[in-house]
C-alpha cells in the first residue's frame, strides 16, 4: 500500500476565537486564502490560497494537533493546552505565536475554598476537557484525579453536583465568577504555537524552515508595533 | 446470521495484531530476503536470537530503554521471569559480548525477526512487526557509522524507495552543553523535555533560571535543525564550550565521509533530538521518505553492555563496554514506502497439462496454478476458471498465453 506523497503543504488553523487572532499573522507571512474562507455560509473545509503549494484546512482546535501529528497537515496553529494534553511525540512546536493568551486553572465553588486542606487529599474528582493534563498535575503532588471528561460548560458541573472541582481554560475569569467559582491554582499559561509535523520537517527542511522564519518575522513585527 | 457473527468474532485479534495475507506475506518475506542478501554481501553475518530471554539479561544496557514495552512471562521451568523481545539490537549486542566475545573485531552481524511490544504508538498501532538490521561491533570510527548509513541507503534505493532522506542526530550534544554551562541534572531534564518538543517558548521561559544568554544558546541549537550544510554552518557560528565542541566532532566527521562518498544522499541534521536515543552515545540516524508516515529505519552509536553476571564465564569483555553502531529497518513502514510487489506471471495449467511443462514454467520463474480436475469441457471454461483464480496467463497447446477475458 503506497500512500501518495502529499506534495502540497497543508496548514491547519483552529476554528473560533483563535482564528481571528491568527489571520493577521497568516496574511503577514504572505498566505491569502481563497474568498470562501471568509464566507461564513460556505461549507468548504479545505481552501486553496494565493500560494499554489499551500492549502489551508479549518478544524476544531483539538483536531489541529491530531491532523499535524499524523502528517495530514504539515503545519498548524494550536494552543499549548492542546499540545500538552496529547503530548504527541510527532509534533514540534518551534514558535510561540504570542496570541490566544489564557491559562489552564483549577477552580472550585467559593464555599469549598474555606476549610479545605489540599494536603490531605488522596483523590479528587474533576470535570475537565483536559483529563491528561489534570491527571498529571495532581499526580505530581501525589493525588489521584478521577477525571470526568466534558467538552464544554464545565462551570455547570459543581453547581449541579457532578463534581466539586473543574480544570478549564480561563481568560478573564468572568465565567467562573458568574458561576460562583474561584480560581484556586494556575496549572499553566497558554498561548498559541506554530506546530510542525516531525516527518515533514525532516523531509522538507528548507521549505519548513522558511515558513517558521516567516512566522517568526510576523510575530516580531507585530510585537514591535504593539 | 448466527454463523456469520460467530465467524466474525473468531476473526477478532488482540489490538495491534494482524494477519498478513497473500500476496503481502510472500512479498514481505521476499523484501526481507533482499535486504538480508544486501547486508550479507557487505560482510554482515546472520544471527538468530530467541524470542524469549531472562528479563534481567534482556533489559540490561541497551535493552533498558525497552523495559516498559516488554511483555513478561514466568518461566515455569526455571521459575525466573522472562521477557519477550521488544527490540533485537540488545540481543545481538549480548551475543557479541558473550558467545562471540572471542570473534575478531570489528564484528559485523545481521538479523531479521519479529518483535512484540506492549503498546502501539501513535504512528504505529501494530504491536508486532518485523525488524531487519545490522550491528557493527568493536569499531569506534566515523567510517563505521558511515558504512552502515551508506549500506542502508543503497539497500533502500535498490528496493525502490524514492525521496529518501537521512536525519542525523547527536544525543550527546545537549548533555555536553549542559556540562559546559554547569547545569545540574534536574535542569538538564527540563531542558531536554522542552527541546524534545522543539518548544522554543519553553526554553525561553527557562531563561529566568538558566540565564537568557544560555536559553538563547539552546534555542540557537534548536534553530540549527535543517539541511546538514546549514546545520554545520549554524553550529560553527555558535560559541560552544569544550565538551560541546568535542561532542560535535564525530557528527562533522561522519558528515564529511557521507558527503564525499554519497554526494546525492539527502542529509538533514537535528542536534537537539533525544527521544528514541536513550541508550545512544554518539551519532544516530533516521531514514525518512516523503509522504510516508513514520520512520523506515533508525540506528546509531551505542555501547554494548558489560556482560558480567551471565554466568558463562567465557567472556574477555566482562568489564568492558565495546563501541558499536547499528541500524534497524522497520518492515511495516518500509513496505508502505516501496512499490507494490510484481504479481504478474501467474499461469493456469488446465487439467491434463503434462507435469514436465509445469516444471519448465516454474524453473523459468512462473507461478503455476494447476487444475485439480477436468473443467466441464471447452477452453472457455478453463479461461473463466483461470481468471477466477487470479491468473493472468493460461497454458494453451503447450504455450503460455495471456488471459483474454470475455467481454
Amino acid at each position: 500500500m503506497n500512500i501518495p506523497a502529499n506534495e502540497k503543504l497543508v496548514l491547519a488553523l483552529p476554528k473560533g476565537r483563535i482564528l481571528k487572532e491568527v489571520m493577521p499573522l497568516v496574511h503577514h507571512v504572505g498566505i491569502h486564502p481563497e474568498p470562501a474562507f471568509d464566507d461564513d455560509s460556505s461549507r468548504q473545509l479545505r481552501f486553496s490560497t494565493n500560494i499554489e503549494n499551500v492549502d489551508i484546512i479549518r478544524v476544531r482546535s483539538f483536531d489541529v494537533a491530531t491532523f499535524v501529528a499524523f502528517g495530514a497537515a504539515h503545519l498548524g496553529v494550536a494552543g499549548n493546552d492542546v499540545l500538552m494534553e496529547f503530548d504527541f511525540p510527532e509534533i514540534y512546536a518551534p514558535l510561540d505565536l504570542d496570541i490566544g493568551h489564557c491559562r489552564i486553572s483549577v477552580a472550585e465553588p467559593t464555599e469549598l475554598v474555606e476549610g479545605d486542606d489540599p494536603a490531605t487529599w488522596s483523590s479528587v474528582r474533576v470535570a475537565t476537557k483536559y483529563p491528561a493534563i489534570t491527571a498529571k498535575h495532581f499526580a505530581a503532588r501525589g493525588v489521584q484525579a478521577e477525571c470526568i471528561k466534558l467538552n464544554g460548560a464545565m462551570e455547570l458541573a459543581p453547581t449541579l453536583g457532578l463534581c466539586r472541582r473543574i480544570v478549564d481554560l480561563v481568560s478573564s475569569g468572568a465565567t467562573l465568577t458568574a458561576n460562583n467559582l474561584v480560581e484556586i491554582e494556575v496549572i499553566t499559561e497558554v498561548t498559541s504555537r506554530l506546530a510542525v509535523n516531525r516527518a515533514a520537517w525532516k523531509t522538507r527542511p528548507a521549505e519548513i524552515n522558511d515558513w517558521i522564519a516567516r512566522f517568526r518575522d510576523a510575530v516580531e513585527t507585530k510585537s514591535k508595533a504593539a | 446470521m448466527d454463523a456469520t457473527n460467530d465467524n466474525a468474532s473468531k476473526a477478532l485479534l488482540p489490538a495491534g495484531m494482524n494477519d498478513t495475507l497473500p500476496p503481502h506475506a510472500a512479498y514481505e518475506a521476499s523484501v526481507v530476503e533482499k535486504i538480508m542478501t544486501c547486508f550479507g554481501g557487505h560482510g554482515y553475518e546472520r544471527v538468530k536470537p530467541p524470542l524469549l530471554e531472562f528479563e534481567e539479561n534482556l533489559l540490561r544496557g541497551p535493552g533498558a530503554a525497552m523495559a516498559n514495552q516488554t511483555f513478561r512471562l514466568m518461566d515455569p521451568v526455571s521459575q525466573r521471569m522472562m521477557g519477550l523481545r521488544a527490540d533485537i539490537t540488545p540481543q545481538v549486542a549480548r551475543i557479541a559480548t558473550t558467545r562471540l566475545s572471542g570473534a575478531p573485531r570489528p564484528l559485523r552481524l545481521s538479523y531479521a525477526g519479529q518483535i512484540l511490544r506492549v503498546k502501539g504508538t501513535q504512528l504505529r498501532a501494530d504491536r508486532q512487526f518485523g525488524q531487519v538490521g545490522v550491528e557493527l561491533i568493536g569499531a569506534d570510527s566515523p567510517v563505521a557509522d558511515a558504512e552502515i548509513i551508506l549500506m542502508a541507503a543503497s539497500a533502500l534505493t535498490n528496493l525502490g524507495v524514492s525521496n529518501m532522506s537521512v536525519d542525523l542526530c547527536l544525543p550527546t550534544l545537549v548533555p555536553a552543553v549542559c556540562r559546559d554551562l554547569g547545569l545540574d541534572d534536574a535542569m538538564e531534564t527540563h531542558i531536554r523535555a522542552a527541546l524534545d518538543g522543539k518548544d522554543a517558548a519553553g526554553i525561553t521561559e527557562l531563561g529566568t533560571k538558566i540565564g537568557d544568554d544560555n536559553a538563547t544558546l539552546f534555542n540557537n541549537l534548536l534553530a540549527a535543525t535543517g539541511p546538514v550544510a546549514d546545520t554545520i554552518t549554524a553550529l560553527d557560528a555558535l560559541e560552544l564550550g569544550r565538551a560541546a565542541t568535542e561532542a560535535l566532532a564525530p557528527l562533522k566527521a561522519v558528515v564529511s565521509v557521507l558527503q564525499a562518498d554519497a554526494p546525492d544522499l539527502v542529509l538533514t541534521a537535528d542536534v537537539v533530538e533525544n527521544r528514541g536515543w536513550e541508550y545512544h552515545t554518539g551519532v544516530t540516524f533516521t531514514f525518512f521518505t516523503r509522504g510516508v508516515r513514520g520512520e523506515l529505519g533508525a540506528g546509531g552509536r551505542y555501547g554494548t553492555s558489560a556482560s558480567g553476571g551471565d554466568g558463562d564465564g567465557d567472556s574477555d569483555n566482562e568489564d568492558g563496554i565495546e563501541p558499536a553502531t547499528g541500524l534497524t529497518l522497520f518492515m511495516d513502514t518500509l513496505l508502505r514506502a516501496i512499490p507494490a510487489g510484481d504479481t504478474s506471471r501467474r499461469i493456469y495449467l488446465p487439467s491434463g497439462t503434462p507435469r514436465v511443462q509445469g516444471d519448465e514454467l516454474r524453473a523459468a520463474g512462473w507461478v503455476t496454478v494447476p487444475a485439480l480436475g477436468p473443467a466441464s469441457g471447452d477452453t472457455d471454461d478453463d479461461a473463466t476458471e483461470a481468471a477466477r483464480l487470479g491468473c493472468d496467463h493460461i497454458m494453451v497447446d503447450g504455450k503460455p498465453q495471456p488471459l483474454k477475458l470475455a467481454d
